[in-house]
């Protein structure tokens, strides 16, 4: 599983040496170095994992809740709760997956949460106070939408295998779900995003 | 086709991405920089900080200025010295409490009773009884979590009692207003095309008249009569309603809307409007005080900021007015800030866990009230 393919910081990934202060590129430092430097009272650090592993972690919520705000503070929340517990954190696993299942599951649970309240998305009541802003790039408008005929769990699932890259069995793992549950949810919600995103199929 | 899919994920881009990712730096740089000690590498240092940060954290209750810096400290990491574990309440009084871990009830000494899996709840005027609702299921269960009546219908959710009597409770049912005595019997339809918006009794004499306010889907706010239909009053917002608060003696409705919060007199005027976005309002037991929620990062009553820090939801009075129970998603805490008499700040940590004991998903739990307050709203 790939989960660092999120830009470094530039700060993380450029320094100014030498006597005429030239650019020479700095191989990004890795994870177990980040978590370290963090634990041991680094900001530094703290900021080159957050902008490491926040974009996605904000994606990934906004893909399965469709609400910016509520993403924001899913994704938000993931990191403070994955910070403060990070002295117990297994070093030999991955950070971004660690952060990437909290945040699926606190989405999920929003969406559960929202459910049980009947606040749904197409309620013009119950929404935020201003109208959402659209999602930006290319084809993004048209993933949310198909995104929206499917259901949290089977939205979690396709999020994690075709954004966040995970194994089917990483998934089974984090979702605490059988492996056969993961294949079939993400053969059907394939199948279906793809039939609704061929509306849009611009070839 | 099927590469496309996956093609059109990885290049899908999330509103604001630039700016939520600030705000979150912010919260988390500044979290961080009052993290807990057992991260910290110097703790000699971190010895001389504890009493600087108390100060601060007792200053958020002592000026506006205090709660600016309070504001910078307590930004979503929650306030020092919070207690790990709910070990007492400040305040007389029982608080009922909703989350992925089932329904719970929170006694005075800190002791937590489990309902039952219910998804929302809600306080009796006294306390006697719960309100619960599950899927399609709406319930009245006892302290002990034994369902005393329970009826079936589609989508329920947002049960509340009639105070002071607690004869009837109405709820929402897939877009209806029902009501149903509070025995369980007499179940009936109110109103059709009604907004997910909790309906709100207004406060008068035990044996009725039982009016109830909502709102429609074309956010119109409804006053009437839950037994006959008759309709009190209307009046239209101009933008839509979010929570309808009745003071305790029925005399004015305040309905906090997506962009102000308006009080309205009991015959349905508009007597005043305060320009205000928040997102949630409690009025104190005795309807002189209106806390609200500004911005999700600080809490106002009257005027005055009495609390703030990133990420605030909602806001429940103690049955005796004296203190707020802050719901504090962001930092998982609940803080209690004493509203009356000297400022006081207690706060309790790892609210998530302890309402989710043993479950695979540790979610903050709704606070449904703070039994038992005429209105019992939590926000």
């Amino acid at each position: 599983m790939s989960i660092s393919g999120e830009p470094v910081a530039a700060a993380d990934s450029l320094v100014i040496g030498g006597e005429l202060g030239r650019r020479r590129p700095r191989r990004p430092r890795s994870e177990q170095a980040l978590i370290r430097g963090v634990l041991a009272g680094s900001e530094a650090d703290l900021e080159a994992l957050f902008r490491r592993y926040w974009p996605r972690a904000y994606r990934a919520a906004f893909l399965i809740v469709h609400d910016h705000a509520a993403a924001e503070d899913i994704a938000q929340e993931a990191f403070l709760a994955a910070v403060r517990r990070l002295d117990r954190f297994d070093r030999r696993r991955q950070f971004g997956p660690w952060l990437s299942t909290i945040v699926v599951n606190r989405a999920i649970d929003w969406i559960r949460a929202r459910s049980a309240r009947r606040e749904t998305a197409g309620d013009p009541v119950a929404e935020s106070p201003s109208p959402p802003d659209p999602p930006i790039g290319r084809y993004s408008q048209e993933v949310l939408n198909a995104l929206a005929s499917l259901s949290p769990e089977h939205r979690a699932v396709i999020v994690m295998r075709y954004l966040l890259e995970y194994s089917p069995g990483e998934i089974a793992r984090a979702l605490e779900l059988p492996r056969g549950t993961v294949n079939s949810r993400l053969r059907r919600g394939l199948d279906a995003l793809e039939s609704r995103l061929g509306e849009f199929d611009p070839r | 086709m099927r590469r496309h899919a996956p093609q059109m994920l990885r290049e899908f881009r999330a509103p604001d991405e630039s700016g939520a990712e600030a705000r979150a730096w912010s919260v988390v740089q500044a979290a961080y920089a009052a993290r807990d000690p057992a991260v910290r590498s110097r703790p000699h240092r971190r010895l001389a900080l504890v009493p600087v940060l108390a100060v601060i954290a007792a200053g958020l209750v002592l000026s506006p200025a205090g709660a600016r810096v309070g504001r910078l400290i307590t930004k979503a990491l929650g306030v020092r010295h919070a207690a790990p574990m709910l070990s007492s309440l400040p305040a007389p009084g029982r608080l009922l409490v909703s989350g992925p871990g089932g329904t719970w009830t929170a006694a005075a000494d800190g002791s937590l009773r489990h309902l039952g899996s219910w998804s929302q709840a809600s306080w009796s005027p006294h306390g006697l009884y719960e309100a619960v609702v599950s899927s399609d299921r709406l319930a009245a269960v006892d302290p002990q979590g034994n369902i005393r009546w329970a009826v079936t219908r589609p989508a329920v959710s947002d049960p509340t009692w009639f105070s002071p009597s607690g004869y009837r409770v109405a709820y929402l049912s897939a877009g209806t207003l029902r009501v149903i005595a509070g025995d369980g019997t007499a179940d009936h339809l109110l109103a059709t095309h009604v907004a997910p918006v909790p309906p709100a009794w207004r406060p008068g004499e035990a044996l009725g008249p039982f009016e109830v306010a909502y709102v429609t889907d074309a956010g119109r706010i409804v006053v009437r009569d839950g037994d006959t239909g008759n309709v009190a009053w209307t009046a239209s917002a101009p933008t839509k309603p979010r929570q309808l608060v009745w003071s305790g003696d029925g005399r004015r409705l305040v309905v906090r809307t997506t962009r102000d919060v308006r009080t309205y007199d009991g015959g349905g005027d508009l007597v005043a409007t305060l320009r205000v976005a928040a997102s949630a309002a409690a009025l104190s037991p005795d309807g002189r005080s209106l806390a609200l929620v500004v911005n999700r990062d600080q809490v106002l009553v009257g005027g005055r900021q009495l609390f703030a820090g990133t990420g605030i939801r909602g806001v429940s009075w103690s049955p005796d007015g004296d203190w707020l129970l802050v719901d504090w998603p962001a930092a998982d805490q609940w803080v209690f800030v004493r509203a009356a008499g000297a400022p006081r700040v207690a706060a309790v940590s790892r609210i998530a866990q302890q309402f989710s004991p043993g479950g695979s998903v540790r979610a903050f739990p709704q606070l449904e009230g703070w039994c038992c307050t005429v209105q019992g709203s939590s926000g």
